[in-house]
């Protein structure tokens, strides 16, 4: 009987082969996806620079996203706030030339979500700035990236390890961030 | 390891290959999709992102007009409330104006102007542009109108200054045929109000401070007139006072929604409730507290009505009556109301005439708790003048039959639905050349358009309108539109205004739009009722803001029956279609919530909200007795067939408790054969195949009136129900009590969640 | 606190008799059936609210309801005296439900705001709940549904939309909670006042038979209303203290 087994396993080692090598190869392919593209930092419409405005002109984060302190969603400007500067500002680089593109056709640029949370949480910004959280805590520090990168995981991992650090009030209650 | 030859390499090299583009494909497909961030070019001003803007309008779901404040979120519309300020709804709605938001995003709306295409009825039809529709419009209205032909416009029933622009428009077109069609407006109430008190108009019947409402079918908690007032005031009655419990009583052959909330439903026989109210009246004079001058009067007309003459003629015991009597007058005060079927049988004008001789018996007219009079209208005009009824609505098939009609502009109203096959009224359309139709849907009369200009949901327009009836002062509340517009359509009274323009109107109607139209005709209500606003613009932007506008003002007039009325105060036996032999049942069709008239069947939330009676959804089905049902040998979903005199329909069976034996009930509101997916092909329409039968007098058509037979058909179709067993065979889930009152019961606070207003 | 002493004092407290007691907040809801007129608004307005979806006919041929509250009607006695009562049934967030023993994956749990919570997240799908739960207010989605464009348009923000798959129920409108304290702590407020935060149900209901609000504010209404001499509770022998409090309907006789 031990003997049909070996010879059984003999005759399947090719085939066994493959399927291992296919394995290794598949853990591979998927680790290359997750480290090489990891979509955390998308090409965006406009090669708008966080450090430029943020960084070096210092414009606070609430000049653009305004509504952050007041609402769950901190929003994202509208063209007319980009204009309120760049009609005269830099008008010369190929990037405002866009940027105008956009506002004489009125068009609103797609922006590409970085910090994606699922429909079925609720978060909002509003309780966070309020509770005078620096926006670099979460979002990193975009002063610094020219292209908009997510550098913590924006998993229910984050979250809960400040709301436990924090001894946030029910900060562990499921409801409180699950709709 | 043995040797690995170059194949077996190859193998390996394309399994590893073939692995991790697995691999990396897998890794890909768990990632979110991308998602777009797209902000506003410019950012509006009306609302922020993540935080919700309410606006307060007038629901348009049907005529009572309750305040409503509609939640928007990124101009989205996402819930409908009742408006806390507004007197009629006080914050609260009802099941139908909840649904008002699947009225606005209905996937079965018309999207922009179309032309006829196929044969009327065929649903072929072309997409055309305002432009051209409007032009072809108004180039016919304006030849009919040359040519001395007649045009003919048919609106559901407007207030406000919409009924004030159809007049106008209608008045520069020359022509006199302007008429409003509601299914179930209470003609018949009109009537007996005008024979009794002297005018023609519905006064305000304050259920919340009387404590013995006496009903005479009136659904009063479902469909008449206001129900959500009704629903606010009766449960203030029942536990919401410190006084003692309020006490209900319905008369009805079949039990309604008010007459489950009822203390006590009692049954008389199909249109016998008038002799019974007279009945009643005549044991109110015996028992003495009535000390009009006219008492003589009264007392000799009343001869005739004992209670066991009465008694014989309703099947109501002679010691029921007499104890009403007496518990009704004894009440402090007392109120009776009447409608339903007892506004739908050949006697109703002397049946409502009779009912409400017993307010006016027991003097609560004018009192808290009885019948108050509204002061005249503020706003446009009540339109129950222009209100047609079946007789006028017969004479219009005729005169298009005559070829006397030109052309037929139809707004938002169903006639072919609502009307009885023996009116000939589809048929009837077919000679009318030209008919144009503002409706939003596709329901059946606008199949039979020629050209339909689409308008808007009721929560893209702007209008106004003073509820129906009124609440025993002033009110008027602004609709607003509370998102843009969806579709390529138009607003009603924009429609109408760019035909005048057209037509040469402008001196009549000089305004650009319905907006303007309205701030000019407020300015007339804001300088008559010399408000805390310094000027009109404030003024305007507080009742947009408030949603309603009110003044204090409450009539004072007495009530004196002429003497003729009195002597000829008498409830003739009602009349019937169809022998009693052929014909043993009464046919008593009635209107849900959900359903009103038959406008709920293309919201999904109506087909799949149990009806309260029999928790039936998305069907048709009749109502029996058990006895009937036993004798006839039927089980709950057995298909039989009720004939009419004038046709004939197929549903199942439901055992019925509270129905009296000889007469069975459908519900109206099915049977559409057009009106989109959600309507279309469900149910029969119990409508079709009354006999056309008017109540004396007041014109209408008397539902009530038609006997029918019944027969099994031999198959089954169970309707599908959601509820489990209907007895509590001792689990105990709603207990009793006998204790007569709660003292210090407590209305809850109305307060929503905060409200968002933006101020501009 | 690691992991496991966290674990511990909650497995400690959970369940144990006054543990309700030390709650944030003890949402209740009174429903008075005498003022009840079983007409529906609040099925309707918690469809509205809570993006609850359609099922069809054919579903519901097969007993698969969505309806978070439903209106149950009752017959007593027969023609010609027979009665009808309604009473509407929902999710009686029970301190001790049954349905939050048997979850194996505690995807419903007992919160600090004495509310049954269901996470759809940890769900997975095997309808214990709903066999133990003894008002049968548990409704699943067998299936993936489907709005018809744009009906969709009408979906509440605040609120999930299911995936087949997972259970749901009353959840006595959270995100109007959630909402409620929010704007509390934006004015600077501790507690949410009595009446601030309604049910989409108890908003519409036209008779105002429903009251809701938080039973451990002595002054609120619903704590007035649970001493009234009608109060009960459904299916006391139960024993599942639901925070639901139903008022007996009067049968008042002729004289």
């Amino acid at each position: 009987m031990s003997v049909s087994i070996i010879h059984t396993l003999r005759v399947l080692r090719p085939a066994a082969m493959i399927a291992l090598v296919a394995l290794i190869g598949l853990i591979v392919g998927f680790y290359a996806n997750a480290t090489f593209f990891p979509g955390t930092s998308p090409e965006q419409p406009i090669n708008f620079s966080h450090r430029i405005h943020a960084g070096e002109n210092q414009i606070p984060c609430m000049y653009c996203h305004v509504q952050a302190r007041r609402s769950i969603s901190a929003g994202v400007p509208s063209i007319n706030k980009c204009m309120g500067c760049h009609l005269e500002v830099a008008t010369e680089s190929p990037q405002i030339r866009l940027l105008a593109s956009y506002w004489e056709t009125k068009e609103p640029i797609p922006w590409i979500k970085v910090h994606d949370l699922p429909d079925f949480v609720h978060f909002t910004h509003k309780r966070h700035i309020q509770a005078d959280i620096e926006c670099q805590t979460c979002h990193g520090p975009v002063e610094t990236m020219d292209v908009v990168s997510r550098e913590a995981p924006v998993k229910m991992g984050l979250c809960l390890d400040c709301h436990r650090k924090n001894e946030v009030e029910h900060g562990t209650d499921c409801w409180t961030c699950h709709k | 390891m043995s040797n690995v030859d170059r194949r077996q390499f190859l193998k390996l090299v394309g399994a590893g290959g073939v692995g991790a583009g697995a691999g990396f494909m897998l890794a890909e497909s768990i990632k979110h999709p991308v998602e777009y961030l797209i902000p506003y070019p410019i950012p509006p001003e009306e609302f922020s992102p993540g935080i919700a803007t309410w606006y307060n309008s007038v629901c348009g779901m049907c005529p009572a007009g309750c305040g409503i404040s509609v939640r928007t979120r990124e101009g989205r519309a996402k819930k409908i409330e009742g408006n806390p300020l507004h007197p009629v709804n006080q914050g609260r709605l009802c099941a139908l104006g909840q649904a008002g938001l699947q009225s606005l995003y209905n996937p079965d709306r018309l999207t922009g102007p179309m032309l006829q295409s196929g044969e009327r009825g065929s649903e072929e039809f072309i997409q055309t542009t305002w432009e051209e529709s409007l032009a072809t419009v108004a180039h016919r209205l304006a030849a009919a109108r040359d040519g001395g032909k007649n045009i003919y416009l048919l609106s559901e029933g407007v207030r406000g200054h919409l009924a004030m622009l159809l007049e106008r428009f209608m008045g520069g077109l020359g022509s006199e045929h302007l008429m409003h069609y509601d299914f179930a407006h209470p003609h018949a109430l009109y009537a007996a109000n005008q024979r009794l008190f002297g005018e023609h108009a519905l006064p305000y019947y304050d259920i919340r401070n009387t404590r013995y409402l006496l009903s005479f079918g009136a659904d009063y908690l479902s469909n008449w007139l206001s129900p959500v007032h009704h629903s606010l005031g009766f449960g203030h009655s029942r536990q919401g006072t410190d006084l003692d419990r309020g006490r209900f009583v319905q008369i009805e052959a079949k039990m309604s929604l008010s007459g489950a909330a009822a203390d006590e439903w009692i049954p008389a026989r199909p249109g016998s409730e008038g002799i019974l109210a007279l009945g009643l009246a005549h044991q109110i004079l015996a028992g003495g507290s009535y000390t009009g001058s006219d008492f003589d009067d009264w007392n000799a007309a009343l001869e005739n009505y004992s209670a066991d003459s009465v008694a014989e003629r309703t099947g109501v015991a002679a010691k029921t009556i007499v104890r009403l009597a007496s518990e009704f007058t004894k009440a402090e005060p007392g109120l009776a109301i009447g409608g339903g079927a007892v506004d739908n049988h050949s006697n109703a004008v002397d049946t409502l005439v009779a009912v409400n001789l017993l307010n006016y018996l027991v003097g609560n007219i004018g009192k808290p708790g009885g019948v108050v009079f509204n002061s005249d209208p503020v706003v446009g005009g009540p339109a129950n003048n222009r209100q047609a009824n079946f007789i006028a609505m017969q004479q219009l098939a005729e005169q298009a039959r005559q070829g006397a009609i030109d052309v037929l502009i139809v707004n938002n109203t169903n006639p072919v639905f609502t009307l009885p096959h023996a009116s000939g009224f589809r048929e009837a359309l077919a000679s009318i050349p030209m008919i144009v139709s503002l409706s939003s849907f596709m329901d059946e009369t606008t199949t039979m358009a020629d050209v339909i200009l689409p308008s808007h949901s009721y929560l893209e327009s702007w209008g106004d309108d003073m509820p129906q009836p009124g609440l025993g002062f002033p009110v008027a509340a602004i609709s607003q539109p509370v998102v843009s517009p969806l579709y390529n359509t138009r607003a009603t009274g924009d429609i109408i205004l760019d035909l005048a323009g057209k037509l040469g109107m402008k001196d009549s109607m000089p305004w650009d739009s319905m907006e303007a139209c309205l701030k000019d005709g407020w300015r007339q209500i804001y300088e008559r009722s010399s408000p805390d606003a310094s000027d009109f613009d404030t003024f305007w932007r507080d009742v947009l803001v408030s949603g309603v506008w009110g003044e204090d003002i409450h009539r004072q007039d007495t009530v004196v029956v002429d003497k003729s009325v009195i002597d000829n105060i008498d409830v003739a036996e009602p009349e019937f279609s169809g022998d009693s032999e052929q014909y043993p049942f009464f046919l008593h069709p009635y209107m849900s919530t959900a359903m009103y008239d038959g406008r709920g069947a293309n919201l999904p939330w109506m087909q799949e909200l149990p009806d309260p009676m029999t928790s039936i959804v998305y069907g048709s089905w009749v109502e029996m007795n058990p006895a009937t049902a036993k004798r006839l040998g039927l089980l709950d979903g057995d298909l039989v067939s009720i004939a009419s005199e004038h046709g004939s329909l197929e549903a199942p069976v439901v055992i019925f408790p509270a129905i009296m034996p000889e007469v069975i009930a459908m519900p109206i509101g099915q049977g559409h054969n057009a009106f989109g997916r959600y309507a279309r092909d469900r149910g029969v329409n119990p409508l079709q195949i009354l006999a056309p039968i008017t109540a004396t007098s007041s014109g209408s058509l008397a539902t009530h009136a038609t006997r029918v037979s019944l027969t099994a058909t031999g198959r089954r179709a169970p309707p599908v129900q959601t509820g489990g067993e209907t007895r509590q065979l001792g689990r105990n889930i709603v207990q009793f009590t006998d204790a007569g009152s709660t003292p210090g019961g407590h209305s809850a606070n109305l307060n929503s969640i905060p409200i968002v207003v933006k101020t501009t | 606190m690691n992991f496991i002493d966290r674990f511990m004092a909650s497995w400690r407290k959970y369940r144990k008799p006054g543990y309700y007691e030390e709650f944030d907040y003890a949402w209740t809801m009174t429903i008075d059936l005498d003022r009840c007129t079983g007409c529906g608004a609040c099925v309707t307005a918690c469809q509205a609210e809570n993006n609850i979806p359609i099922v069809g006919e054919k579903e519901l041929g097969r007993g698969r309801e969505m309806q978070w509250i439903r209106i149950e009607r009752y017959w007593e006695g027969e023609y010609p005296n027979a009665k009808l009562s309604f009473i509407p049934m929902l999710c009686q967030h029970c301190d001790a439900a049954p349905c939050e023993t048997v979850c194996p994956v505690s995807a419903t749990y007992h919160n600090q705001d004495g509310l049954n919570t269901q996470i759809y997240n940890r769900c997975i799908g095997t309808r214990s709940c709903a066999v133990y739960c003894p008002y049968e207010v548990r409704y699943f989605n067998y299936y993936d549904h489907h709005w018809d464009a744009p009906l969709e348009q009408q979906l509440n923000p605040d609120v999930t939309v299911r995936e087949k798959g997972v259970m749901e129920k009353c959840t006595f409108c959270v995100q109007r909670i959630r909402q409620a304290k929010d704007h509390a702590k934006d004015d600077g407020r501790r507690r949410v006042k009595d009446g601030e935060v309604q049910p989409a149900c108890v908003q519409t209901c036209p008779s105002e038979a429903m009251t809701f609000g938080d039973r451990k504010d002595a002054n609120s209404v619903v704590a007035k209303k649970m001493n009234d001499p009608r109060a009960y509770h459904v299916l006391e022998e139960t024993n599942t203290l639901p925070s639901v409090v139903y008022l007996k309907k009067v049968s008042a006789n002729a004289d």
